[in-house]
């Protein structure tokens, strides 16, 4: 039998970590950049939920007292805000939809298709100037394409005549369109990425069991793009029901029954009377709620999605 | 089943304003059901040639002919070729079934009834039916190696391709598929060409081995040919493990002088080095004598300097002791025999025993005598 050599008191001590300065720091700087980041947001949402006296009347993150509580900044914005929601998921589903097949369709003919080396390089090329595009430098000859060249207000004239649509829904079309086009080199960037990272064997081994290009982009490609579809989804979804510049500059006005959601909130709760924040606040954060939502919903693929592009 | 051959195939590659030759005018027969190796070091142009039999590379130049028609213009699904590459290459988000089946699927008008009968008894032969409805990620490298297998021979193809297919697995299971693979294709009869950088697997396994180097073909022999009747020194060096010993040697009348040995030379061993006086000699290690004195003719010292002990064999490592020559050379011998490092031995080299290279070309002006010709000449005959 041997003695235990150390008393109970020094084991103990060597049990727990030893007192690590740089562990410090970061705990400190990761706590630093939450508080940087979660308190306008929660500055806002308490500010959604005061009544204008009460906006006024307290320090800006104290949440309300009980008489200065309301919901009636939150039905005034959903009320307020309804047909501008409704005209961007017209606009974003379908325009985020049509980036993700053709920017993948497009990934996959300039990766795994072998044809002439050169001209796929120039074709991406093409694409990588699509994406440093500064979209206030086309702001004009896009306006002048969609109003003289594609009369789009003539030419979509028969939207008036569907339930819920009106003629200046034609402007929300060319809104969609255009965020497909300038959306397409960014998604296939980003799926190009993923292909590249393909085994190549696989694809060889597709065609040597007779698979023709379509097929292996249908049976084997698309199947393995999964994770990366939802990336891209979630990616392409966010910019687009965000984007304000198109949408002020092809609908106009925040009074238009096309106008989008950005549109309607940038006109929100500001009168001559001043600055309603409240109402601005639950604006925000009702615009931003599809967003969030669409979040929550692909979260696992967007994780796998990112993990596996590295 | 067919008879594959290439007729003056090239492939070239261009590099900016670079032409890489990977694979020179290629001449080469696979006949009938023959399981042909096509070995040599990475970068020989082995894979290039497979993969252009396979329709993934288009050659530059000559021909591709199987059976009796001209495929090297033919899409891959035109041939009638299957293929196994060293990643297996499987679908990840298909099952087993799913995988043997996509080929047949894609490539033949047969009803599902009876892709599902050929999946079925293509497992069977593999022993892999109860891994069927598994997805690729849930077997193991062995498994994977056999799936890869069963999405080949489901096919039934004119041709089996294998891009070295046991590359991959651990050194255990590797020697245990050498035998499995070597029995379905004796079961099967299908003309298979294999591709692998390892000597041992293209000894082991073929009928036939041919040997590239640099996109040239160097030999084409059985397995024994290659190793006792060498055409050239790159042959000669490249099959054998360990690897045959070379020495630069000049001919002196009846001898060969190197530098720190001399062997006599035989009228007929003259008469075949006759005009060229730079050779190269080459020998086995396990022609390699060691003697306990250097009282014997030709006999010469020399130090030990590492001993590997294999358990069957020792690979003992040595040094001439009497000159300034410090060029290693290695020697096979018994495992049970015991020689320690540090010990100076008398060593020589047999004269029916060795190998003569020209100096120049390489090629080889005499082969090691074999008492046994005709078991070399048909080893299938054994």
């Amino acid at each position: 039998m041997s003695k235990p050599t150390t008393s109970r008191g020094e084991s103990i001590a060597r049990m727990l970590p030893a007192l690590d300065y740089s562990k410090i720091g970061i705990s400190i700087l990761v706590m630093v950049f939450f508080v940087f980041f979660i308190s306008p947001i929660w500055t806002g949402l308490v500010t959604a939920f005061k009544t204008t006296g009460a906006v006024t009347g307290t320090t800006p993150f104290v949440p309300p007292g009980t008489e200065g509580f309301t919901l009636e900044k939150w039905t005034t914005a959903i009320d307020y805000l309804s047909t501008g929601l409704i005209n961007s998921f017209i606009m974003t589903i379908p325009s985020t939809i049509l980036c993700v097949a053709l920017g993948s369709t497009a990934a996959y003919g300039l990766t795994l298709v072998d044809w002439h080396r050169r001209a796929r390089f120039a074709v991406l090329v093409l694409f990588m100037f699509g994406i440093f595009i500064p979209y206030q430098a086309v702001l004009v000859p896009l306006s002048d394409f969609w109003i003289n060249i594609f009369a789009v207000d003539g030419t979509m004239a028969f939207l008036g005549d569907l339930p819920f649509f009106t003629e200046r829904h034609s402007r929300l079309f060319a809104v969609t369109v255009t965020h497909v086009v300038y959306g397409i080199p960014i998604c296939m960037l980003l799926f190009r990425g993923y292909y590249v990272a393909l085994s190549d064997e696989l694809v060889e081994a597709a065609k040597i069991d007779g698979a023709s290009i379509t097929s292996i982009y249908r049976d084997i490609v698309l199947p393995l793009s999964k994770p990366m579809i939802g990336v891209v989804f979630i990616y392409q979804f966010t910019m687009i029901w965000n984007e304000f510049l198109f949408s002020l500059t092809l609908i106009g006005s925040s009074n238009s029954p096309a106008a989008t959601v950005t549109l309607v909130l940038s006109g929100l709760g500001s009168d001559l009377s001043g600055v309603d924040f409240g109402l601005r606040m639950a604006g925000a954060f009702v615009a931003a709620l599809p967003t969030i939502i669409i979040y929550v919903l692909f979260a696992e693929q967007f994780a796998e999605g990112l993990a596996s592009d590295n | 089943m067919a008879a594959l051959s290439f007729n003056r195939t090239t492939k070239t590659f261009s590099d900016g304003n670079d032409e890489i030759v990977a694979v020179d005018e290629l001449d080469l027969e696979i006949r009938d059901g023959e399981f042909l190796v096509l070995v040599g070091p990475s970068g020989c142009g082995k894979s290039t040639t497979l993969r252009m039999v396979a329709g993934l590379e288009s050659p530059t130049g000559g021909t591709i002919v199987l059976g009796d028609r001209e495929i090297q213009h033919l899409t891959p699904q035109e041939r009638d070729i299957a293929m196994v590459f060293q990643s297996y290459a499987l679908y990840p988000h298909m099952s087993v079934r799913g995988n043997m089946a996509y080929g047949l699927q894609k490539s033949t008008d047969l009803s599902d009834d009876e892709i599902d009968n050929r999946v079925r008894t293509a497992a069977d032969t593999l022993d892999i039916v109860d891994l069927l409805d598994r997805k690729p990620g849930e077997l193991s490298g062995g498994q994977q190696q056999r799936v890869a297998l069963g999405r080949a021979i489901v096919r039934d193809p004119e041709v089996f391709l294998l891009d070295e297919p046991l590359a991959n697995l651990d050194a255990k299971l590797r020697a245990q598929m050498r035998t499995e693979l070597q029995q379905l294709q004796d079961e099967l009869g299908t003309t298979t060409i294999y591709v692998t950088h390892d000597q041992t697997e293209a000894m082991s396994m073929s009928d036939r081995i041919a040997i590239l180097n640099a996109g040239e073909l160097q030999q084409v022999g059985t397995p024994l040919e290659c190793y006792h009747q060498p055409e050239n020194v790159f042959v000669a060096g490249f099959i054998g493990e360990p690897s045959m010993n070379f020495f630069d040697v000049t001919v002196a009348d009846d001898r060969l002088v190197g530098d720190g040995f001399e062997v006599s030379l035989s009228e007929e061993s003259r008469e075949s080095v006759s005009g060229t006086e730079e050779l190269v000699l080459g020998i086995r290690p396990e022609d390699v004598v060691i003697t306990e004195s250097t009282d014997e003719p030709d006999a010469f010292e020399a130090s030990i300097n590492v001993v590997e002990p294999y358990g069957d064999e020792n690979a003992v490592h040595m040094q001439f002791a009497d000159t300034t020559n410090d060029s290693d050379f290695v020697a096979s011998i018994e495992g049970m025999r015991r020689l320690k490092e540090g010990e100076t031995v008398g060593v020589s080299f047999p004269e029916e025993s060795i190998h003569l290279f020209d100096a120049e070309s390489g090629e080889a002006l005499r082969n090691r005598r074999l008492e046994d010709e005709a078991h070399i000449e048909n080893p299938e005959a054994v």
